[in-house]
C-alpha cells in the first residue's frame, strides 16, 4: 500500500534522510524507533508534505506518486498526520474546522458535501472516542488546550477523516499514563484491514498499547534493523547505543518489509 | 436659539477662513494622504431637501429606533423616530428644541484641542442626531450616516451627540456608509458624555466606499464609575480614520477600547487613540487589530497620558496586525506618558504574517491553501466580534469581510 523507496530529504545543505526504504501493508501498524536527530519527524512530514525539503527517491500510496502532490491532495488520497506539536488557531472553531476539512478532501474525492446536522452525529461517535466532553468542538482548534487535550484532538480528527494511511508523529509525547491509554485506546478502535498505521516513538511505552506489527529502527537517516515487536522490547533493555555506535556499512541491513 | 447661532458655532466659522490643513508634521496625521485632504470641500448644507438614498443593502438591520442623516441632513424618510422606548430620547440636531440644545453638551471645550476638521465640523455640521438615554436600556439605537458626493459641496459634516444620564445603559451604533463613485466623503464628530454609573456601548461601522474619505472623531468625557466600551470597524474608505479622545475625568471610571481595520487596495485606515487619566483608580483598555492585504496601510496610535494625581491608573494597550502582502504597511505606535504614582500600564504591538505552520497543519487536513489562509484571516479577526452581542451586527461584519467561518 505505501511504498517508500531510496527516499531522501535535506534542508538545504544538511541532509537528514539518507535512503529510506519502506514498505507497510494493508491493515499494518509499523512502528518506527530512533534516537533525537535520527529523522523520525522529517521522515511524518516528508509523508504529509510539508514544504523546505529538498526530497529524492520514490514514495507511492496506493500506486499514486505521493511526492507530487500538495498536502491538501495527499490528505484527500488518504494520508493522515498526527502532528507532535499540534499548532494552535486562535479564532477558528474545532467543529468548523473538522467540516471544512472533511468537506474540502469529499469535493476533492467528488463525494457529496455532508452537512452541518449529520457531520454532529459524525463528530459525536470521534469525541465518544477519545472522551472528549462536548463543548470541546467548539472552542479554537487546540488553543489553550492541554498536552494531552492537543493529542486527544489529533486522535478525533483523525477519526474524523478515516484516513488510510495514519502516521502518528511522537503521539505518545507529553502525556500521563491515563492520556497515554485514551488515545491508544483511539488508535486501536480506528485500526482495520484497509487502515495502515505508522507509529513514530521515542519510547517502548506508547508499544505496550499500540502493538505494532512490525517494528523498525531509524538512525541516521537509514532503517538500520527491523523486526517484530520484540524488537522495541530489545530496545527497551539496550537504548540506541548499539546502532548509533556501529559504522554503517557494517550496519544490520536495512529492512525493506512487506 | 439653534446649534446654527450658537456662539461656538460663529467662532468656528470664523477661524475656517484662515485654517491650516494639517501637515506630516502632525503626528496624528502623519500618514494622511495630505494632498487628497486639501480637495475635500466643506460648506453650509442646503435647505433639508430629502437626498434619496438607497441605504438597505449596505448597513446591518437592526430593529428599534433609527436616524438616518444624508448629506449632513437629517433624512425623516429613511429614519425610524417614532416608538423608541420611555427614556431615548433621538432626535435631528437642527430640529432639537432650544430648551434641549442648553442641556446637552454642544458648547463644551474638551481637553483634547481641536484640529482642523473638528473645527471645519462645528462651522458646517448643522445637523446631527441627539441621542438623551435615562434607564437601562436593552435595545440598539442605530444612527447611520451617508455621503453622496455631487452637491455643492463633496464632503459632509455631521455632529452625533449622546448623553448618558447618571445610572444609564444603552447600545448606540453609528453605520457610516457613501455611495457613487465621485470623490467626496463625511466628516463625522461624535461628543459623548457620561454620568456617574452610566454604561455605553458605542460601535463603529466605517464602510464609505474606496473612493472616499471619512474623518471621524469621537470625544468622551466620563464620570465616576462610568463604562464605556467602543468597538471600531474601520473598513472602508480611501483614507478611513477614527479618532478618539477619552477623557476619564470621574474617580473609578473605565473605558475599553477595541477595533479591527481591514484593508485591501490602496486604502489607509487610521486609528488615533488618546485616553487621559485624570481621576484616580481609572482603568483603560486598548485592544485594536488590523489585517491588512495588497497595498494597503494601516496606523494605529495609541496614547495613554495620565495625568498628576490619577494614583491607582490601570491601563493596557495591545496592537495586532497581520500583513497579507508584501507591499502592504502598517505603523503602530504605542504612546504613554505618566505623572502619576502607583500605576500599572502595559502596552505591546505586533506584526506579523500567516502563520507557516498553522497553514500547513489544515492543508494536511485536506484544506486547500486559499481556503486555509481565508480561515485564518477569519479567526484572527473575528476574535474582535467575540463580545458583540448583536448577531445582527456579527453576521452584517462577518458578510462585509466575505466569509463564512459559522
Amino acid at each position: 500500500m505505501l511504498h517508500v523507496e531510496n527516499l531522501t530529504a535535506s534542508i538545504g545543505e544538511t541532509p537528514i534522510l539518507k535512503g529510506l526504504d519502506l514498505d507497510v501493508g494493508a491493515g499494518q501498524v509499523h512502528a518506527i524507533m530512533g534516537p533525537n536527530g535520527s529523522g523520525k519527524s522529517t521522515f511524518a512530514h516528508t509523508l504529509a508534505g510539508r514544504d523546505g525539503y529538498e526530497i529524492g527517491g520514490t514514495v507511492t500510496l496506493d500506486g499514486a506518486d505521493l511526492l507530487e502532490m500538495e498536502p491538501e491532495a495527499r490528505a484527500a488520497a488518504g494520508v493522515f498526520m498526527g502532528f507532535q506539536y499540534p499548532v494552535e488557531i486562535p479564532g477558528v472553531n474545532n467543529m468548523y474546522f473538522l467540516r471544512t476539512a472533511l468537506n474540502s478532501v469529499r469535493r476533492t474525492r467528488g463525494d457529496d458535501e455532508i452537512g452541518a446536522r449529520d457531520f454532529l452525529a459524525v463528530a459525536q461517535e470521534a469525541m465518544d472516542l477519545v472522551e472528549m466532553k462536548q463543548d470541546f468542538l467548539y472552542r479554537s482548534v487546540n488553543a489553550g488546550f492541554s498536552g494531552g487535550e492537543k493529542k486527544r484532538n489529533e486522535i478525533l480528527q483523525m477519526a474524523v477523516m478515516q484516513p488510510r494511511l495514519a502516521v502518528l508523529d511522537e503521539t505518545d509525547s507529553g502525556l500521563d499514563i491515563d492520556a497515554l491509554r485514551v488515545v491508544a485506546a483511539g488508535v486501536n478502535a480506528l485500526r482495520g484491514p484497509d487502515r495502515s498505521m505508522i507509529v513514530i516513538t521515542h519510547y517502548q511505552r506508547l508499544l505496550d498499547y499500540i502493538k505494532p506489527d512490525f517494528v523498525h529502527v531509524l538512525v541516521d537517516g537509514k532503517i538500520v534493523e527491523s523486526g517484530d515487536h520484540t524488537l522495541a522490547l530489545h530496545l527497551e533493555d539496550h537504548g540506541y547505543a548499539g546502532f548509533v555506535n556501529h559504522k554503517f556499512d557494517d550496519a544490520p541491513l536495512s529492512g525493506v518489509t512487506a | 436659539m439653534s446649534v446654527a447661532t450658537l456662539p461656538s458655532r460663529t467662532a468656528a466659522l470664523e477661524q475656517v477662513e484662515s485654517l491650516n490643513l494639517p501637515t506630516k508634521r502632525d503626528e496624528a496625521w502623519r500618514y494622511a494622504p495630505h494632498k487628497t485632504l486639501g480637495q475635500l470641500t466643506f460648506g453650509p448644507v442646503a435647505a433639508a431637501d430629502p437626498v434619496a438614498a438607497d441605504i438597505d443593502g449596505q448597513i446591518p438591520d437592526i430593529d428599534g429606533p433609527r436616524l438616518v442623516i444624508v448629506n449632513g441632513v437629517v433624512n425623516t424618510a429613511l429614519s425610524r423616530l417614532d416608538g423608541a422606548p420611555a427614556g431615548i430620547r433621538l432626535v435631528g440636531l437642527a430640529e432639537a428644541p432650544a430648551a434641549d440644545l442648553a442641556n446637552i453638551a454642544l458648547e463644551r471645550e474638551y481637553d483634547a484641542a481641536e484640529d482642523s476638521f473638528s473645527i471645519i465640523n462645528r462651522a458646517y455640521g448643522t445637523d446631527g442626531a441627539v441621542v438623551q438615554i435615562d434607564g437601562q436600556h436593552d435595545g440598539v439605537i442605530h444612527i447611520v450616516d451617508v455621503a453622496l458626493p455631487g452637491s455643492a459641496q463633496n464632503t459632509s459634516a455631521t455632529r452625533v451627540i449622546i448623553e448618558m444620564a447618571a445610572g444609564s445603559s444603552a447600545t448606540v451604533v453609528e453605520t457610516r456608509i457613501g455611495s457613487g463613485d465621485a470623490f467626496g466623503g463625511s466628516n463625522v464628530r461624535t461628543e459623548i458624555s457620561l454620568a456617574a454609573d452610566a454604561n455605553l456601548e458605542h460601535i463603529i461601522l466605517q464602510d464609505l466606499p474606496a473612493t472616499q474619505i471619512h474623518l471621524g472623531r469621537v470625544d468622551i468625557v466620563q464620570e465616576t464609575s462610568s463604562i464605556f466600551r467602543a468597538r471600531l470597524f474601520n473598513l472602508g474608505s480611501d483614507y478611513g480614520r477614527v479618532a478618539y479622545h477619552v477623557h476619564l475625568a470621574g474617580e473609578g471610571a473605565q473605558a475599553d477600547l477595541s477595533g479591527l481595520y481591514f484593508g485591501f487596495g490602496q486604502q489607509t485606515l487610521d486609528q488615533q487613540i488618546t485616553v487621559v487619566h485624570s481621576a484616580k483608580n481609572c482603568m483603560s483598555r486598548q485592544s485594536f487589530r488590523g489585517v491588512l492585504d495588497d497595498a494597503s496601510t494601516g496606523v494605529w496610535n495609541g496614547g495613554v497620558d495620565v495625568r498628576p494625581g490619577a494614583d491607582g491608573t490601570d491601563s493596557e494597550q495591545s496592537n495586532d496586525n497581520l500583513l497579507l502582502s508584501r507591499k502592504a504597511d502598517v505603523n503602530t505606535m504605542p504612546r504613554l506618558e505618566i505623572l502619576a504614582d502607583e500605576v500599572s500600564c502595559q502596552h505591546g504591538a505586533t506584526v506579523g504574517q500567516l502563520d507557516e505552520e498553522a497553514l500547513y497543519y489544515m492543508r494536511s487536513r485536506g484544506i486547500p491553501k486559499g481556503d486555509a489562509s481565508r480561515l485564518l484571516v477569519t479567526g484572527f479577526a473575528s476574535q474582535m466580534m467575540d463580545d458583540l452581542e448583536s448577531e445582527t451586527i456579527r453576521t452584517w461584519i462577518t458578510e462585509r469581510l466575505g466569509q463564512d467561518n459559522a
